[in-house]
């Protein structure tokens, strides 16, 4: 199989901070993960990727190609971002037609490119609402769209699972695997190493610029699985949805919050199927989740030792 | 020992995985997501058009516009007001009602100000809002991209301002001296017509590249062309021939032209200035290559700046 990300020496630099230092790179996989802490460099790197950003030293390239201001590049790749930006005033049909009329697509096959995009991430009901009238989860399913509307073949999702509830993230997931079944190259980033667990084996590990390694998931698995993992619930009724987790062999400890419940544990895939059935069976219950990365932290500082 | 080292050690790169956990739902794919099956790309008049109409929609919705199209059709208040208040010479002759409102106002004020709160915001909205990172990652050329939000603002801007010249104008007829039906009246309508536009085209190129080029083009506009522009026509020499006023003032009638300072009285004593005349023909010009140089500039800043940068060390 040929590398559909490349990158050899890359390093990137903003005044003096340094966000990728020479890396070395290939991505040949169907579904990579992109994994390391906040600040590791994993949405620089997909910035270079996508030809957002230039090097300042080394070469990346994407089918072959250098990215950068190319658009026959550009032409086969979708690209989800992190961070909450949209047009002003828009709603969120209209977000992705004029994403699809700029890509460019005739009106009539944006229109329909836009309704299609929509109805695969189910935002069909509401696309037609302003996007400021959006929940997070919706927010985050928008911006899938218009990721998918062109149908690529390399997709980057950054931070992809960020706002979702547990439903979303299912649903996600499932849309991930099915992607990367029709053929599409996925590239998804997470702080979360239980996140992509979920979705791939291959991993491309990341820590303070540097690439830390590029391999198989469940290595590392067993150095996290040494470390109680955080798993932080929110929700009003945090004291009922604690009765269940007791019962757990893994759990080390249930600390409670301000609507919140905080759960320490060595086996967590336990304790998010426990709580996907929660929040399947009582809509509302859960009103959102959140994982500490500080168990990946400790397996970061375990290797950079 | 680097960290790779380390990894290699624990036999990361060559250790096979058993298959990825399966817990996951399936999800069938629509026919439009599967691959070869791209929608067809039309190329750069389809990015001109999406960047214009897009443009239009955004400008359209914003109160902003509503605020600017009032202020700009203000003026035609001034002559009917005139007519029924005032009862000096000035307000006797509608050519020189309409003349000083059309250069005082329309030429030298509305043009640079909504140049710079259109032009300059089209695209500086787009950086500030990093909506731009979900356009420089379509097969988009920049230049339609650039190109297309300068025509939404020529027309939404052109379109205000020649409607008020118009109606102000026609409100000037209720004096003397101004007929509608006369064809040097009409000429000199029309004259004021291409003035604007050609200083629209101008200012509003140069306000787009401020946008594309600083965080604060509102500020570094206000400095320029209010400041700065009445400052170079008062600094003796040929400092007047970097501003746009100059060129926008040569294209004015005869009667604007001659108003040009060349006594400037002080608190230290009056100065001569020798105010060096341009012919139309090259005013329109230079108004022309200001207008190229400034969107060629804004391309290659869209071609070379990395506009996703501000907030990326370290993410």
């Amino acid at each position: 199989m040929t590398a559909i990300i490349e990158a050899q020496g890359v390093s990137k630099w903003f005044g003096e901070v340094v966000a990728v230092n020479n890396l070395n790179l290939s991505i040949e996989s169907r579904i990579t993960g992109l994994l390391g802490p906040n600040g590791a460099g994993k949405s620089t790197l997909i910035k270079l990727a996508l030809g957002l950003y230039a090097p300042s030293r080394g070469e990346i390239r994407v089918f072959g190609s250098r990215p950068r201001n190319n658009n026959a590049v550009m032409r086969r790749i979708g690209y989800c971002p992190e961070t909450d930006y949209f047009f002003e005033n828009t709603t969120g049909y209209e977000f992705v037609y004029w994403l699809n009329r700029y890509w460019g697509m005739s009106r009539r096959d944006a229109r329909r490119a836009a309704e299609a995009a929509c109805e695969l991430t189910r935002m069909t009901e509401r696309m037609h609402d302003p996007i400021t009238a959006y929940s997070k989860g919706m927010r985050q399913r928008i911006k899938i769209a218009q990721a998918l509307a062109s149908s690529p073949e390399l997709l980057f999702l950054d931070e992809p699972m960020n706002g979702l509830d547990p439903r979303g993230r299912d649903e996600m997931y499932a849309l991930i695997q099915a992607l990367a079944d029709a053929g599409m190259a996925v590239v998804v980033s997470s702080h979360i190493l239980y996140e992509i667990e979920r979705i791939t084996d291959n991993i491309v590990l990341m820590y303070r610029g540097t690439l830390l390694a590029q391999g198989q998931l469940h290595d590392i698995r067993g150095l996290i699985d040494r470390h109680p993992h955080a798993i932080r619930v929110e929700s009003r009724q945090s004291c009922a949805i604690s009765k269940d987790f007791l019962d757990l062999p893994d759990v080390t400890r249930l600390e409670f919050e301000e609507n919140a419940l905080v759960i320490r544990t060595r086996e967590p895939n336990a304790c998010y199927a426990l709580l996907n059935d929660m929040a399947r069976k009582n809509e509302g219950l859960i009103e959102g989740i959140t994982c500490s990365d500080d168990n990946l932290q400790s397996v970061f500082d375990y290797l950079t030792r | 020992m680097n960290a790779n080292e380390t990894m290699l050690e624990k036999g990361m790169r060559t250790v096979d995985l058993d298959s990825p956990q399966d817990g996951n739902r399936h999800m069938t794919l629509p026919d439009w997501l599967l691959q070869g099956r791209q929608p067809a790309y039309r190329g750069y008049f389809a990015v001109l058009q999406a960047s214009c109409g897009h443009a239009l929609q955004t400008l359209l919705r914003r109160r902003r516009l509503a605020l600017a199209a009032l202020v700009a059709f203000l003026p035609v208040l001034i002559p009917i007001a005139l007519s029924f208040l005032s009862s000096s010479r000035f307000a006797e002759s509608g050519n020189v009602v309409f003349v000083r409102l059309a250069e005082d106002l329309y030429v030298n004020v509305f043009t640079p100000l909504m140049a710079l709160f259109f032009a300059g915001m089209l695209v500086a909205e787009d950086i500030e809002m990093r909506t731009m990172t979900y356009i420089l990652t379509r097969p988009a050329s920049r230049s339609a991209w650039v190109f297309g939000r300068f025509l939404a603002f020529m027309t939404v801007a052109s379109l205000i301002l020649i409607c008020s010249c118009a109606l102000t104008f026609a409100a000037s007829t209720l004096h003397a001296d101004l007929s509608l039906t006369r064809t040097t009246d009409l000429t000199l309508l029309i004259h004021y017509f291409g003035v604007i536009v050609l200083a629209l085209l101008a200012y509003g190129a140069f306000s787009v590249f401020l946008g594309a080029f600083t965080k604060r083009p509102i500020v570094y506009g206000v400095i320029l062309l209010y400041g700065w522009q009445y400052v170079a026509t008062l600094v003796p020499g040929l400092v007047d021939f970097f501003t746009i006023k100059k060129y926008t003032d040569a294209l004015l009638p005869l009667m604007a032209t001659q108003r040009n300072v060349t006594e400037i009285h002080t608190a230290l004593g009056t100065f001569t200035r020798e105010v060096f005349l341009v012919s139309a023909g090259k005013a329109v010009v230079a108004l022309l290559l200001i207008t190229a140089v400034s969107l060629g500039a804004t391309i290659i800043a869209v071609l070379r700046r990395e506009y996703a940068a501000d907030r990326a060390a370290g993410g």
